[in-house]
């Protein structure tokens, strides 16, 4: 047996099965400890496979970020949620079961059926070589036969960020901005009152400044008192629960 | 180095997709149900680079690396549906308490 057959079903053999811890962990942080070790398996595929660029990528994208990502998904919900099994009922599950056992058998025959058809492309190893190596080769191939598709996945991505930023904003941060009264000044008499809670502006405690506490040194048996100003900025603040 | 025949890569993407829909199909929890989904992709990915190492054409490559970069747009906003679903619905992490997409 070839060392790299030995070698080739080691790295299967642990990636199949850190697949079904996936499936079969209680704990979605283990889940997402053994999907990272398939990861990584799958990238040591992908240079078996002669594409080291995108076994890099594997690993920088998937388990660098996706994981990453993931794993701070399951900090930010419901920690009660968290432990449990979460099985479907068991009709779906002998279902599901059963359909992977079917879809399993006709791929299997698919693959050993197969007949290949397509005309081989110009990329032998030797053709790669004389290129600089598998990055330099697939550079090449990305940015003159794959342009458009290229810039429409940077577009993807784009969309997909701002989507995922609107989704997950509170929504409570967008409330908070549109109550917001008064203005944010520091030149303002009264200051910067951009510090009022949310609510009426009748019934806000004020701090005083300077010039409220010269009205209230004033008679103070007035009680709620008829002001006629001609804009607001005139009107005096006056904190009728003191 | 010896060549190894591609059924054998097919035959381990084929074996990761359909352990990876047995999962979506029997877990409820929504954020293994999202692990699934990205197994389920890097098996795709895995079954285009070995198509396209046994025609020496590197298609097959930058069709992963597409691949790859959808898969991460899905994630970001995946996770942010979750989230926002988890801030609303109590138990949102099993995916029968959450039925509907509005309130």
């Amino acid at each position: 047996m070839p060392w790299d057959l030995i070698i080739f079903y080691m790295v299967a053999t642990i990636c199949v099965l850190c697949a079904v811890g996936v499936v079969a962990s209680n704990n979605p942080v283990h889940a997402a400890i053994f999907l990272v070790l398939s990861f990584f398996n799958v990238a040591a595929i992908f240079v078996m496979l002669g594409a080291e660029f995108l076994a890099v990528v594997q690993v920088i994208v998937y388990t660098g970020a996706i994981l990453v990502l993931m794993l701070f998904v399951l900090m930010l919900v419901d920690p009660d949620d968290l432990p449990e099994f979460h099985a479907a009922r068991p009709v779906q599950r002998y279902v599901g079961v059963l359909l992977g056992a079917i879809l399993l058998l006709e791929v299997g025959v698919a693959i050993i059926d197969r007949t290949v058809t397509g005309i081989p492309g110009t990329a032998s190893r030797e053709a790669v070589d004389v290129v600089g190596g598998n990055t330099q080769a697939l550079g090449r191939t990305l940015y003159t036969e794959y342009l458009l598709p290229f810039e429409i996945v940077s577009l993807v991505l784009t969309v997909g960020v701002i989507g995922a930023i609107v989704l997950a904003m509170p929504e409570r941060l967008g409330e908070r901005i549109a109550n917001r009264r008064g203005t944010i000044s520091l030149g303002h008499p009264r200051g910067t009152d951009f510090a009022l809670p949310v609510g009426p502006l009748e019934e806000s405690p004020i701090p005083g400044s300077a010039r409220d506490e010269a009205v209230m040194a004033g008679p103070q048996e007035f009680g709620r008192e008829l002001v006629m100003v001609r804009d607001a900025e005139e009107q005096p603040v006056v904190d009728l629960r003191r | 180095m010896n060549e190894i025949g591609s059924e054998h890569f097919l035959f381990l993407s084929a074996a990761l997709f359909i352990i990876g829909m047995m999962g979506v199909l029997v877990r409820r929890n929504v954020l293994i149900i999202f692990m699934c989904v990205e197994l389920m992709v890097t098996a795709a990915n895995i079954s285009l680079v070995a198509f396209g190492w046994e025609l020496d054409s590197l298609s097959g490559q930058s069709f992963a690396i597409f691949t790859i970069a959808v898969a991460a747009a899905e994630a970001a906003v995946g996770l942010a549906i979750v989230v926002a679903l988890s801030r609303r619905v109590k138990g949102a992490v099993d995916i029968d308490e959450a039925r509907s997409l509005r309130d």
